[in-house]
């Protein structure tokens, strides 16, 4: 599109006001992690200010309460993720390399469960982990986190198999390989990339989950995010602390979507847009 | 054998789900039948009939939440789609540094909602919070107990809050649509004469239409479903101004302990969250091949 100077000025203008807005509160609520508590409000609002890595000792050295919560998040988000790539990497290729009836029915089926109130099922898996001892402990998080994991999986691994072209799998038919040969030596070498972004998402989503530890974990395996929440006592908020330990919990999930660049759109949207 | 290997593929993904669905599900109906407080009881104390179905009305301000939650759904998915393609719009300008601000406008989406929501208590915080000190200084009355105290902008800010987290993801995946658009399309209409609103009115939209119907379902269910936002900025309050349907059954399940009645609402929920994505389902996916 030709754009004039004048026209050029104005929409740069804008691009600064939208990342002023949308980048900003991340840089203002990180600096809070910076600062000296009798600093965490101050009127007027100072951006400059001196720093202070107290907060980050207090959180994650000595005492170091949300060390362990970082150690926990690893467990559970890898667990998850590791879980759900089997059942899911099956389920995928089964729905992109063959006919089947009722496909479109199940990819439904799948998607809705990515749409339904995770809540709802809280107080029935909170009783169940009870009953069977599991209440407190990774696994029942990893499991229960797998409702969110494999549909998500399914979809987008589908499409990444989808693109794989299935006349390099028949070639390697004729050669007289067997299907599951194929499978290991041909699509899944050239699904890989895709294998590793759906892991990639499958681990953001299980390390920012909140209601599933937060209602299932007891002290020793709380996630860094209900780890963020424990600050929020009634004694008061330690909103330094609550900072510190949030900047923790997001660098890696930012990290990961910088990472993963053009894949970025296509996750989002479980495959469905190719960005 | 190679008939039924597809389905033996699918099958322990259906499996695993169904066994993480059924129990739930069930566990619901037979208590939603049943007086059952956890801090009374361990086990479920006697049949109440629809009793529980009832006092979901009577006892918790289940339309209230119901109303609260499809305002807040409604408003946020829809401002977060015009803000989003308005962004997605600048974006596809091309201009130098479109790349780059593309690939660092995506942080608020990956951040954890409850980090999100602490994050806008700390912008919102009554006077010294950085939003309501630049509302009092460019002269916008704030309400003393704050925007997230005050019970007529607590369910504001929470779409607020949710808008500024989802709205670059409606930018970049809507901008991803823009690209897809086959630029000789857009060349022929211009040499036509096709202004630019007419451009996006009737060449830009209907392209984006598919895409949008996909983001605006899944961006309508979340918001439907939105706990963890509403829990750390308002917890449903003040009063139960903010209280959306998964906190509304949040309090009762987990703070009041009321299993029967927390079971009921279970299945009124699923009943009304079944509804709708049907309809989207449906309306979204009719003329689509997957």
């Amino acid at each position: 599109m030709r754009v004039s100077a004048s026209q050029k000025i104005l929409l740069y203008m804008l691009l600064g006001i939208v990342l002023l807005l949308f980048i900003g509160p991340i840089v203002w609520f990180m600096l809070l992690a910076f600062r000296h508590p009798s600093e965490t409000y101050t009127i007027p609002p100072t951006l400059f200010f001196n720093p202070t890595l107290q907060s980050f000792a207090t959180t994650f050295v000595d005492p170091g309460n949300n060390a362990p919560q970082l150690v926990n998040s690893l467990i559970v988000s890898t667990g998850t993720t590791l879980l759900s790539l089997p059942f899911s990497l099956a389920a995928a290729y089964g729905l992109s390399r063959f006919r089947l009836r009722g496909k479109q029915f199940i990819m439904m089926w799948y998607i809705s469960l990515l749409m339904a109130p995770p809540i709802v099922f809280i107080i029935p898996y909170f009783i169940l982990m009870t009953q069977i001892g599991w209440a407190g402990t990774y696994q029942a998080m990893i499991v229960l986190l797998q409702t969110i994991t494999i549909p998500f999986s399914v979809w987008l691994l589908k499409s990444f198999i989808d693109d794989v072209p299935v006349e390099l799998e028949e070639a390697a038919r004729v050669d007289g390989a067997t299907r599951f040969v194929m499978f290991l030596r041909v699509t899944l070498p050239l699904a890989m990339p895709g294998i590793i972004v759906t892991s990639m998402f499958a681990f953001v989503f299980s390390w920012n989950n909140v209601i599933f530890p937060l209602t299932l974990s007891k002290q020793a395996t709380a996630t860094l995010p209900v780890g963020t929440i424990s600050f929020f006592a009634s004694t008061g908020v330690y909103w330094n602390q609550i900072a510190a330990t949030a900047v923790v919990a997001m660098l890696p999930p930012m990290l990961i979507f910088l990472l993963l660049g053009r894949y970025v759109v296509r996750g989002l949207t479980f495959g469905a847009v190719k960005g | 054998m190679r008939k039924s290997l597809p389905y033996l593929l699918i099958a322990p993904s259906i499996i695993a789900l169904l066994s993480l669905i059924i129990y739930p599900m069930g566990f619901a109906l037979v208590n939603s039948f049943k007086f059952w407080n956890l801090q009374t009881s361990p086990v479920p104390l006697y049949d109440t009939g629809f009793d529980n179905y009832r006092m979901v009305f009577q006892v918790t301000p289940f339309t209230e939440a119901l109303q609260n939650t499809l305002l807040l759904a409604t408003l946020a998915t829809l401002s977060q789609f015009l803000l989003g393609l308005g962004i997605a719009l600048l974006l596809n300008t091309h201009l130098r540094g479109m790349t780059v601000a593309r690939a660092i406008l995506i942080m608020p989406t990956t951040i954890a909602p409850v980090v999100v929501g602490f994050l806008f208590r700390y912008l919102f915080a009554p006077n010294a919070g950085l939003v309501s000190w630049l509302l009092g200084a460019v002269g916008v009355a704030v309400p003393p107990q704050g925007l997230l105290g005050s019970p007529d902008t607590a369910l504001l800010s929470v779409g607020i809050a949710d808008t500024w987290q989802w709205t670059p993801f409606f930018a970049i995946v809507l901008y991803a649509g823009l690209l897809s658009i086959p630029e000789d399309i857009i060349d022929a209409a211009r040499v036509d004469g096709a202004s630019r609103l007419n451009l996006l009115w009737h060449i830009i939209l209907p392209f984006l239409r598919p895409v949008a119907a996909f983001l605006i379902m899944i961006r309508f269910m979340q918001l439907f479903n939105s706990f963890d936002l509403v829990y750390v900025l308002t917890g449903g309050g003040p009063g139960t101004s903010s209280r959306t349907l998964s906190y509304n059954l949040y309090q009762e399940g987990l703070v009041n302990y009321n299993i029967g009645l927390t079971a009921a609402m279970t299945w009124l929920i699923v009943i009304i969250v079944t509804i709708i994505i049907n309809i989207f389902i449906f309306t979204v996916f009719r003329r689509q091949e997957w």
